[in-house]
C-alpha cells in the first residue's frame, strides 16, 4: 500500500493486481480498487494528521525530554547538563540521606491512599447505584446532585472544604452539637498531622465516588434482566442477589473504576498542593507532590534531574498497576 | 432494582396506576431506609456547596462567627465586590477563552483522529492508536517540566495557548478512546452507500458520522471543559501576569495574598464552581447516554 508505481506495468505481470507487498490485503483488487485504498489511507493520513502533530511535540518530545533529564543534573538555569547517569534513581531510592528519606515517606503515604480510596470509592459507590438504580422518583434529580463533586473539583471546592475543616469550622461545630465533641479537632482535620491524610483520602473519595457510581449505574442499566429474573426464581433473596448475580457481573466495570482510581491516587496530587501542601510536616506528601516540588518549588537548587527521575519512577510503577490489575481482575472472574 | 425490575411487566399488563405491590410493613421500611440513604448521600455531595453559598452572603464580620449556615444578614454586597473590585469578571474572561479553545479543539481534531481510527484504513493505524492509549498512563507531572521549557523556547509560556495546547493533547487519550469506541459502532453500510452515491470522505465524516455520534461528542466536551475549567497545576507554573490568570490561579492569588476572608474567597470560589455546574447541568443528559457507549463499546 506503499506509494505504488503506476499500475499498468504490474498489471501485466500479475493479472489479480496483487503485489508481494499487498499480499495481506484481501483480494480481488483492481487497479480502481487500489487506487481507491490507496485514496482512503491518504484521507486517513490527513485525518490523523493535527493529532499526530500535537502529539509529536507534546507527548513524544516531552515524554523523551523527560527521560533524558532524569539522567542529568540541572537547575533550568545552567548553560549544559551534568550527565550523572543513574545517580539521580540511586539518589531518590535508597543512597541520599536528603532525598531518600523524603521519598520514602512520600511512598507510604502514597501507598495508603491507592489503598485507601479505591477501596472506599467502589464499596459507597456499588451500593449507592444499586439503590439509586432502585428507585423511579427524583432519580434524574439525585444523580445531578450527586455528579456535582466530580463536576466541581478543583481549588474552588478545596477551598470549602478548608472552610469546613479548620479549628472553628463546620464540621467541629456539627460534632460537638451531636454529642461527639470528643471527635472533633482543636488544632483543626488538617492541622493535626494524625488526621490529616485519612481527611484527605476521605475528601478524594467524595470527589472519586460520582464516576464510579456513573460507571456501576450504566453497568446495572444495560444488565440482563433475565439473568436477574432466573436468581429470583430460583429462591434468591434481594441481598443473595446483589452478591452472587450482580456485583460478580459487574467485575469488569469494578475494574475499570479500581484503575482509573489507582492511577489518580499514584499521580494526582493537586489536592495535596492546594489544601496542605504536603503539611504539617510531610505528613500529607505524596510522590506527585513531592516530583512537583522537585521541579517547580525548589528555586536554583538542581533537582530538575531528580524530579523527572521521580516522575519517571511513577510512570513505571503505574504501568505495573495497571498491568497486574488486569491479571488480579481477570483470575477472580 | 430486583423489585421494580420483576414488577413492571406485571404493571403493565394490569391497572396502571391503582394496582401496586401490595404494601406490607417490611417494604414500607426498606423504602424508607432506601430513601433516607439516598438522601444522606444527596446531604454529604452538597455539604461544602452549602457552606460555600452561606459564607459569600455572609459580611465581613458575620463571616468569623461560624457556626450557622444560614446567613443572618444575608447581603450580596461580597458577591458584587468580588466581582468588580477583584477583576473577577476579567478573570473569568481568561478562563472561559481558555476552556472554549481547548474544548473546540479537542472536538475537532480528535473527532477527525477517531474517524480515521475507527473507519480508514492505512499503515500504522494500529500502532498509532495504541500510542495514544499508553500516553493515558504516562503521569501528567512527568510532562509538566518539559512542556514548560519547551514553550519557554517557543515564546508561547505564560500566554493562553501555551495553556490551551498542553490541555488539547493531555486529552488525546481519553478523546481517541470514546470517540473510536462511538464511530466503530456506526454500521459500515452507511458509509458504503454514501460513498456510492459519490459523497466525499469529508462529507460522509461530516454529514453520517458526526450526527451519529453526537453523545459521543458532547460527553468529550464535558470531559475536557470540566477538568480545564478547573485546572491549577500547570496554570501556576506558566502564567506569571495577573492579567492573563484564570478563575482557579486568581483564587489562589487571593488566598495567598492576605489573612483568609473566607466570605470574599468562598464568593470567588461561587463564581468559580456557577458556569460549570450550569453547563453540566444543561448538557447532562447526553453525558450519561455517551458514557453508556463508552462503556458497551
Amino acid at each position: 500500500m506503499s506509494v505504488n508505481v503506476t499500475p499498468t506495468p504490474r498489471l501485466t505481470s500479475r493479472p489479480d493486481g496483487t503485489s508481494g507487498k499487498n499480499r495481506k490485503v484481501k483480494p480481488p483488487s483492481s487497479p480502481a480498487a487500489r487506487r481507491s485504498r490507496r485514496k482512503e489511507a491518504l484521507w486517513g493520513f490527513a485525518f490523523i494528521a493535527p493529532a499526530v502533530i500535537l502529539f509529536a511535540v507534546m507527548g513524544l518530545y516531552t515524554v523523551g525530554y523527560g527521560f533524558l533529564l532524569s539522567f542529568a543534573q540541572w537547575n533550568g538555569f545552567w548553560p549544559d547538563w551534568n550527565w550523572v547517569g543513574f545517580d539521580n534513581y540511586a539518589d531518590l531510592l535508597w543512597r541520599s540521606p536528603v532525598y531518600s528519606p523524603i521519598v520514602h515517606d512520600a511512598a507510604w503515604n502514597t501507598l495508603w491512599v491507592m489503598i485507601a480510596v479505591p477501596v472506599l470509592t467502589v464499596a459507597i459507590a456499588f451500593p449507592l447505584a444499586v439503590v439509586l438504580n432502585s428507585v423511579k422518583r427524583l432519580s434524574g434529580v439525585l444523580r445531578s446532585i450527586y455528579f456535582l463533586p466530580y463536576v466541581t473539583t478543583g481549588i474552588a471546592v478545596y477551598f470549602a472544604w478548608q472552610y469546613i475543616l479548620e479549628p472553628n469550622g463546620a464540621l467541629n461545630l456539627l460534632l460537638k452539637s451531636v454529642g461527639l465533641g470528643s471527635l472533633s479537632q482543636p488544632q483543626g482535620f488538617l492541622g493535626n498531622p494524625d488526621t490529616a491524610l485519612p481527611t484527605l483520602i476521605i475528601v478524594m473519595v467524595w470527589s472519586a465516588v460520582p464516576v464510579a457510581m456513573l460507571l456501576f449505574l450504566t453497568g446495572l442499566q444495560t444488565m440482563d434482566s433475565s439473568l436477574l429474573e432466573a436468581a429470583q426464581l430460583d429462591g434468591a433473596g434481594w441481598w443473595r442477589t446483589q452478591f452472587s448475580v450482580v456485583w460478580p457481573l459487574l467485575r469488569p466495570i469494578t475494574a475499570v473504576i479500581v484503575l482509573l482510581n489507582l492511577r489518580d491516587s499514584l499521580q494526582g496530587f493537586q489536592i495535596f498542593l492546594i489544601m496542605t501542601n504536603g503539611g504539617p510536616g510531610n505528613a500529607t506528601n505524596v510522590l506527585g507532590l513531592e516530583t512537583y516540588r522537585l521541579a517547580f518549588l525548589n528555586e536554583l537548587a538542581p533537582t530538575l534531574g531528580l524530579a523527572s527521575a521521580l516522575g519517571w519512577i511513577l510512570f513505571v510503577v503505574a504501568l505495573i498497576v495497571a498491568f497486574v490489575n488486569q491479571r488480579a481482575m481477570r483470575r477472580l472472574g | 432494582m430486583s423489585a421494580s425490575a420483576v414488577s413492571t411487566p406485571r404493571r403493565a399488563t394490569g391497572a396502571p396506576s391503582k394496582e401496586r405491590a401490595p404494601r406490607n410493613p417490611r417494604t414500607i421500611i426498606s423504602r424508607s431506609v432506601v430513601g433516607l440513604l439516598l438522601a444522606l448521600y444527596a446531604a454529604i455531595s452538597l455539604y461544602p456547596f452549602a457552606w460555600m453559598v452561606s459564607a459569600a452572603f455572609k459580611d465581613n464580620e458575620e463571616v468569623l462567627e461560624g457556626g450557622h449556615l444560614i446567613p443572618r444578614n444575608p447581603t450580596l454586597q461580597t458577591f458584587s465586590d468580588t466581582w468588580s473590585q477583584l477583576h473577577f469578571f476579567d478573570y473569568f474572561r481568561n478562563s472561559l477563552q481558555v476552556t472554549l479553545l481547548t474544548t473546540v479543539l479537542v472536538v475537532v481534531v480528535y473527532a477527525a483522529a477517531s474517524y480515521a481510527f475507527a473507519v480508514l484504513r492505512f499503515p500504522g493505524r494500529t500502532a498509532l492508536y495504541r500510542l495514544f492509549l499508553v500516553l493515558l498512563f504516562v503521569p501528567g507531572v512527568v510532562t509538566l517540566l518539559p512542556i514548560v521549557l519547551l514553550e519557554h523556547e517557543l515564546n508561547i509560556l505564560g500566554t493562553h495557548w501555551g495553556l490551551v495546547l498542553p490541555f488539547v493533547n493531555g486529552t488525546a487519550p481519553l478523546a481517541v478512546l470514546l470517540l473510536t469506541n462511538a464511530f466503530s459502532t456506526v454500521p459500515s453500510e452507511l458509509r458504503e452507500s454514501a460513498r456510492m452515491d459519490g459523497a466525499g470522505e469529508l462529507r460522509v465524516f461530516a454529514s453520517i458520522y458526526l450526527p451519529l455520534a453526537r453523545p459521543a461528542l458532547i460527553t468529550i466536551a464535558l470531559l475536557t471543559a470540566i477538568p480545564t475549567w478547573n485546572e491549577y497545576q500547570l496554570t501556576r507554573v506558566s502564567l506569571n501576569d495577573p492579567d492573563s490568570y484564570t478563575l482557579p490561579i486568581a483564587l489562589q492569588a487571593m488566598q495567598s495574598e492576605s489573612v483568609v476572608q473566607y466570605n470574599t474567597l468562598m464568593a470567588a470560589a461561587l463564581i468559580l464552581v456557577v458556569p460549570i455546574v450550569l453547563l453540566f447541568l444543561s448538557a447532562q443528559r447526553y453525558f450519561v447516554n455517551g458514557l453508556m457507549g463508552a462503556v458497551k463499546g
